[in-house]
């Protein structure tokens, strides 16, 4: 891989400990993956902020870190944290809430801005042909796809070393010829609800692993929808991004075809159960502000019962904007999460067993993180089930 | 005493000795090595319940999430990681948790060749395995 000057002086430490053990991580992970170069980057994204999902293990090296000095050179922001401040916090124990402050300080001393969300965009939206690094699988797969900006799927640890240099290695989706499609999606019926297109996701993500599908004939889909398909995709395959604009140039690609019972066996494969839930959740990734409208205007007139919640989660910046619907949701028992979700939280201690969902993710992910039953459902049906 | 010589590609510069620990299995190290103890919790793993510390670890690749980097670092900081790894396809997970605990590393081996408790020489920088085993009597 090529160094400018200033870049080698910084691998060999002249700027001290941190820059250059992330300079480190950036070249080795460039020279493994076939890089030529370092390219600089508009943004990061960082992965590993939940003291749920994380425990003790980041701390000791991201306190070296930000004691010898390291600042992020570019907007930097963080994914979800174990709680919101202004709920939940109080239900669980002090050492966890020490424990979770302590790494988000951590990060505040590196400059990362606190601000925890697994949809970045939504707060700053990244330009077309930008060069980013982010971590989130949903959030990179959205904006390669959808928002046209490049960034390879990165983990936390590189997402962090790219925050610190400013810079990412060129491998992988940086490269336009890595952005074709190689496998070409059709199916017999679209998708009909943003859940529908989740399990699409799921269903794709599985059989095309880490190839970039083309979704074909996908006829009024909403930018909700494609991110639910995207979150999907993401959390059962390694795909970084997908196409699904008509006409798709490329002919000569690999073909699967979706059938309808193929999205119906997702949806009930991602059930694991039929019980009533005690939470359902909404906002996996985080809620849009056309979301949370959704979801404010199903709840009008209704009551959440007494003995299931609501969740709706969303970033702290669209719920600012979101309150007259808030104000809805509110009014009908139900709550508004920021900075948070189901996922990352320990919903066990809060008494969770059993938990309904609109998003393929979490259903995806719930009953292994989160040792709970899920029944994945659209937005009517989780509505109409939390008011039953 | 046998000594067969390995070579693969260098990830982290280095040189030791030790005794290897070898899973055909890879490993996740955020929820599959307790970094209090440095032994193998992972569920179903055939190394489950071993410790990692000063071993020559010899494993396919690693899995699961990115974070695990960071475990490899809280084990070395703790004295209780290994001495070296040895992988056969190395993935960014395993990479950057050697990068930052300055694990010295190689990959493009053949573990197959390898058996736990064989005594294994690395030199990391020239990616040269050398592997003895003592005669079974």
């Amino acid at each position: 891989m090529y160094l400018t000057k200033e870049e080698e002086r910084i691998y060999d430490g002249e700027h001290g400990w941190a820059y250059q053990v992330s300079m480190k991580i950036l070249v080795r992970l460039g020279d493994l993956f076939g890089a030529t170069k370092l390219i600089p980057i508009k943004s990061a994204h960082i992965s590993g902020v939940s003291y749920k999902t994380l425990g003790d293990a980041p701390i000791d090296f991201l306190d070296t870190l930000a004691s010898a000095g390291a600042k992020a050179q570019v907007p930097s922001t963080l994914n979800p944290s174990s709680f919101d401040t202004d709920h939940l916090a109080k239900n669980f124990p002090q050492e966890y809430r020490a424990q979770q402050l302590s790494i988000i300080d951590l990060y505040k001393k590196m400059d990362v801005r606190p601000v925890f969300t697994c949809t970045p965009y939504y707060i700053r939206k990244p330009q077309v042909d930008s060069h980013l690094a982010w971590a989130e699988s949903s959030a990179s797969v959205y904006a390669n796809s959808v928002l046209g900006s490049w960034t390879n799927r990165e983990g936390g640890p590189s997402a962090l070393a790219a925050a610190l240099i400013g810079k990412t290695p060129n491998y992988g989706v940086h490269q336009p010829e890595n952005r074709r499609a190689d496998v070409l999606v059709k199916f017999e019926v679209s998708p009909r609800n943003q859940m529908e297109f989740g399990a699409l996701g799921v269903h794709v993500g599985k059989l095309v692993k880490d190839k970039i599908p083309v979704f074909e004939g996908l006829s009024n889909y909403t930018n909700d929808e494609l991110k639910q398909l995207g979150a999907g995709l993401a959390s059962s395959g390694m795909s970084t991004m997908f196409h699904y604009k008509e006409p798709y140039a490329e002919k000569k690609v690999e073909t699967v075809s979706v059938e309808a019972k193929d999205i119906e066996n997702t949806i009930e494969s991602l059930s694991t159960t039929r019980e009533a839930p005690d939470l359902i959740f909404v906002g996996c990734p985080h809620c849009s502000l056309s979301e949370v409208r959704n979801v404010a205007h199903a709840l009008k007139g209704k009551k959440v019962r007494e003995d299931a919640k609501l969740w709706v989660c969303t970033s702290r910046y669209v719920k600012g904007k979101a309150e007259k619907y808030i104000k809805i949701i509110e009014e009908a028992g139900g709550h508004v999460l920021c900075d948070t979700c189901a996922v990352v939280t320990w919903i066990n201690k809060l008494g969770i067993d059993v938990m309904m969902t609109s998003s393929a993710k979490t259903a995806y992910y719930a009953p292994t993180l989160n040792k709970v039953n899920v029944s994945l459902a659209s937005l009517v049906q989780c509505v109409n089930t939390a008011c039953g | 005493m046998k000594v067969k010589t390995l070579k693969g590609r260098s990830i982290v510069p280095g040189h030791c000795r030790g005794k290897a620990l070898v899973s055909m299995k890879p490993i996740s190290f955020l929820g599959g090595v307790d970094s209090d103890s440095g032994l193998i919790v992972e569920v179903d793993h055939d190394l489950k319940g071993k410790g990692v510390k000063d071993t020559i670890l010899c494993f396919p690749h690693g899995h699961g999430s990115t974070v695990g980097s960071y475990v490899i670092y809280s084990l070395v900081k703790r004295g209780l990681g290994p001495k070296a790894i040895i992988n056969q396809t190395a993935d960014p997970v395993v990479v950057v948790g050697a990068i930052i605990a300055e694990i010295p590393m190689v990959d493009q081996i053949d573990i197959q060749q390898i058996r736990t408790g064989d005594d294994v020489e690395v030199d990391c920088s020239k990616g040269i395995v050398k592997v003895a085993r003592r005669k079974q009597k």
